[in-house]
């Protein structure tokens, strides 16, 4: 088995041997071992392992950037060739492209280790406990498994590796078309809490067996748990919190952050890298600050900005990523306590969760989607019975503005279970949100 | 390289009851240029293999870059010994049918081959598009990106299949966006990354491109003091860059036999479709032909077989309205009884392959564009998405897109800014009322279409005439 650290800092050191005169490089690697099992009806429908390394270079000289990604074999004479064949290649393509005007020179920003890793039994065994603890249930789901590391290292001597040996199983359990939705992962593997976590699902389920209502469209009280809510932050995020979409035209919040509209006092967001789930480096290897404020009681801060956009923009960069997207957002708590929750949202909709959420309109911070899994129809403080999934289309400005009642006082955390392409570092740690005249359309 | 692949591959191919390798190399180049200058240069090298196993009916992947005799040897014992427990609670037990026995070479039809194109000429390309599309500083921003993308895939199994297939792949975008004051829009070349091709170099033609940059320019600027969509209920049409999304979300994962199954629950969804609609299920109008058609020349996702090896053909879903057959991979018509084609494809080389669109198409009609419009008294037409949501059933969707004009009486009026529409899906089919004659289809695709669990996202084609669906609620941002 391969040292991947001593393996990378052996290959980088000869390829950066390589360099001549100005010419800079650096090494951003992200690399897993996986086990991934998909389940439907608590049987195995695929199993996959996955051994993926992939190494994005970037090579820079004259102002003049390229970027080459490739799959390391870990075949150190394989990989060196490569990599050495990849410097030509841009030596001979960079003079021909035009000065980056977002140009960022490679610095060293030091060096650093963090490993972690959750304890706990192997896949195999952890597959006979799952379907062991299901039974009979009709789950559907992914379990993902293994050891993730990102590391990045460049010819001014940087060097930071981070590595976390993490699993999550995110399952749904169905009756029929009803249906609830789970989440388990852990710091300390315990099947005490997995058989626990079931138990709470299930339990979310069997509430689904009270007579249908039949919920009309238009405006209503609504409570979103905050697996709920996360979904409207995701949306908020895509371009939402990026000072480059906002001066493109691409930011649903330009009002917000141009101070012409406000958020409630109730509402504010930070991305709080201390919640030590992803790396404390970007992929430049630039060191994050541990938290930034975004939106403080409902006005915006500060946004996202990473060193390319404060090259162009001439601003300060806050180290985010090149896309300045969220990595770990935190939205803070409020006042409503857990067991207020149906008391205060009186008549209305309970909803578990959101599906499928879309700008509808950029310009007015308007959002669709649809309602999914467990929700319910509660008529003073009492849950009344399941709803039909139904559709709505609201501005942002209502529903964490003028409408945003409440912010629960507990938090929930939610490791990112994204495995597009390669498996993603996040969490987002948020509470539940209590919403009056959310509007259905459909 | 593969010929060392395929002697560790004789090695292993007894120790299964079935062991297929596919080895996949793919290099992207992924170029995008704003305001006539670099916003990203990147090059994507991408190499790996699948190693599929199958042990008492269960099958099972491993999957590794790291292309050594270790490196296999080590994704291969992973897979068989997950594989053994994970049979032992399988959702199906198949047998070798579904992984038949096929050879032959598919290549994308094209007149030279994208290896022939350097980087620095597709910059140049993007940025004389760029500059073009910037006609006015009311336009902020002005961008042109390419992913320029080279595959091959190799399969062997030990049931004696061998094929290779090598395709060039284009996807563009243009698009100009233009503010004024508090007024922000945008307009682009078939909205986001509808342009999707297999095709050469010869794609990278700027004459074709100039008139085009040019229109959406002026269609950026034409949006800024445009008013808002009306909000009623009343004829609608969409071009097909807007149907190309149209067919994906309401017919194309509806139809997937996976989801039926019930594969998708816990991420994408399930499907209202249930087993005993196909052929039964009054899904539109009778003017509604749909094929799955992977044979198509040029179209996104076109290929000669499934990555299980299953021959490609053209099949009809939906004829004359009836739904007939689903989109499902011989393992998912093993399991549902039911007719599909196909479609068992991934992603890449670090996915299984799970049951998926490839090219679904809306064949043409009898009228003619200006005709349709004709018949419109009072109606929008829209174009070029711009927003996509449907539930988890595929019922409820609400789409919007980029640029619309008014239809009063038969004519074009004035044009219209933040058009959106919302239905559900078998009334709205059950609503089409024309479409335009095949001459006038367009060939669309996207690169991005997600699902799985692990994800994935897949390639695929749409190609649409102009469609006229009546009594659908419209409105404006």
């Amino acid at each position: 088995m391969v040292n991947l650290k001593n393996y990378l800092e052996k290959l980088s050191q000869e390829f950066f041997t390589q360099l001549q005169g100005d010419e800079e490089s650096d090494f951003f690697i992200h690399s897993e071992e996986s086990q991934f099992i998909r389940f439907n009806g608590a049987r195995v429908r695929q199993n996959t392992h996955v051994h993926q390394h992939e190494l994005a270079l970037r090579y820079q000289k004259n102002q003049r950037t390229l970027r080459v990604n490739l799959s390391l074999t870990l075949d150190f004479d394989q990989d060196l060739q490569k990599i050495l064949s990849i410097l030509q290649d841009c030596r001979d393509q960079l003079p021909r492209i035009d000065i980056h005007p977002q140009f960022v020179a490679i610095c060293n920003h030091g060096q650093s280790q963090s490993i972690k890793k959750v304890v706990r039994p192997n896949d195999e065994e952890m597959l006979k406990t799952i379907i062991e603890c299901f039974g009979s249930a009709d789950m559907a789901g992914l379990y993902c498994s293994g050891p993730l590391r990102q590391i990045s290292i460049n010819s001014k001597g940087q060097f930071h590796y981070f590595e976390n040996d993490f699993f999550f199983l995110d399952y749904s359990i169905y009756n029929g078309p009803k249906a609830a939705k789970g989440f388990f992962s852990t710091e300390n593997w315990s099947k005490d809490a997995l058989v626990k976590n079931i138990e709470q699902t299930k339990t979310k389920l069997g509430l689904l067996n009270l007579p249908s209502i039949d919920v009309p469209k238009g405006k209503h009280r609504v409570y979103l748990e905050p697996m709920a809510l996360l979904e409207v932050l995701q949306t908020m995020s895509w371009g939402g919190f990026s000072y480059a979409a906002l001066k493109q035209g691409r930011s649903g919040l330009r009002k917000l952050h141009q101070n012409e509209l406000h958020l409630s006092e109730k509402f504010s967001l930070i991305e709080n890298i201390g919640l030590g789930y992803v790396p404390p480096f970007n992929s430049l290897g630039e060191l994050s600050a541990k938290q930034t404020s975004l939106i403080e009681k409902g006005k915006t801060i500060n946004l996202q900005v990473s060193s390319a956009t404060a090259q162009e923009y001439d601003i300060p960069s806050n180290q985010a990523e090149p896309d300045e997207r969220l990595s770990s957002p935190e939205i803070k708590p409020g006042t409503l306590a857990q067991a207020e929750i149906l008391k205060k949202l009186d008549t209305g909709l309970y909803l578990s969760n959101l599906h499928y959420l879309n700008w509808s309109d950029q310009q007015s911070a308007r959002i669709t989607g649809m309602t999914r899994y467990a929700c319910f129809w509660v008529e003073k403080g009492e849950i009344k019975g399941p709803i039909a999934d139904l559709r709505f289309d609201d501005s942002i400005y209502n529903l964490l503005g003028s409408n945003l009642l409440a912010l629960t006082s507990h938090q929930e955390l939610f490791v990112e279970a994204a495995t597009y392409q390669k498996r993603r570092l996040g969490v987002a740690k948020l509470p539940g949100a209590l919403i009056q005249d959310f509007n259905f359309t459909l | 390289m593969q010929t060392q692949i395929e002697k560790i591959f004789k090695s292993l191919s007894a120790e299964a009851d079935f062991v297929a390798f596919k080895t996949v190399t793919e290099k992207t180049r992924d170029l995008s240029v704003r305001n006539g200058k670099p916003e990203n240069i990147s090059i994507d090298m991408d190499a790996g293999l699948t190693i599929e196993v199958m042990k008492d009916g269960h099958i099972g992947y491993g999957a590794t870059s790291e292309l050594t005799s270790e490196g296999i040897q080590q994704a291969f014992d992973r897979a068989l010994t997950m594989t053994k427990v994970a049979s032992k609670n399988a959702v199906h037990h198949f047998d070798l049918s579904v992984r038949p026995r096929s050879e032959g070479t598919y290549i994308s039809h094209r007149q030279k081959s994208l290896d022939q194109i350097s980087t620095a000429e597709i910059y140049d390309f993007l940025k004389k598009a760029s500059q073009r599309l910037k006609v006015s500083d009311k336009i902020i921003s002005a961008v042109a990106d390419a992913m320029v993308i080279e595959t091959e895939q190799n399969y062997i199994s030990s049931n004696g299949s061998q094929f290779q297939q090598n395709f060039n792949i284009v996807v563009s975008s243009f698009s100009a966006t233009a503010q004024d004051g508090a007024e922000t829009q945008t307009r682009s070349h078939h909205g986001g990354r509808g342009n999707c091709l297999q095709i050469g170099a010869e794609y990278f033609n700027f004459d074709k491109l100039e008139q085009d940059c040019d229109q959406l320019s002026q269609e950026a600027l034409e949006l800024l003091t445009a008013e808002n969509c009306v909000h009623e209920t009343c004829d609608l049409i969409l071009a097909p860059d807007q149907m190309l999304l149209q067919i994906h979300e309401s017919i194309g994962h509806p139809l997937e036999l996976d989801r039926i199954l019930g594969d998708e629950r816990n991420f994408a969804g399930w499907s209202f479709v249930q087993p005993q609609d196909f052929g039964k299920l009054k899904y539109g109008s009778k003017l509604m032909n749909v094929v799955f058609d992977p044979t198509v020349s040029n179209e996104m996702a076109s290929y000669k077989f499934d990555e299980i090896g299953n021959p490609a053909e053209k099949k009809y879903l939906i004829k004359d309205g009836l739904l007939i057959a689903g989109l499902g991979s011989l393992e998912s018509q093993a399991r549902s009884k039911i007719p599909g084609v196909a479609n068992a494809r991934s992603s890449s080389w670090n996915r299984a392959p799970i049951d998926r669109m490839a090219n679904i198409n809306l064949e043409g009609g009898s009228l003619t564009l200006q005709q349709m419009i004709s018949q419109v008294e009072n109606g929008v037409i829209m174009y070029s998405n711009r927003s996509w949501s449907i539930d988890d059933y595929r019922r409820k969707f609400q789409f919007g897109c980029e640029y619309a004009k008014q239809i009063k009486n038969g004519k074009l009026t004035k044009t219209l800014k933040n058009p959106n529409y919302r239905g559900v899906t078998v009334p709205f089919w059950n609503n089409l009322a024309g479409l335009t004659v095949s001459d006038t289809v367009e060939t669309y695709g996207s690169p991005y279409c997600g699902k799985g669990e692990p994800s994935q996202v897949i390639r695929v084609g749409h190609s649409s005439p102009y469609a006229l669906f009546k009594n659908i609620e419209v409105f404006g941002g």
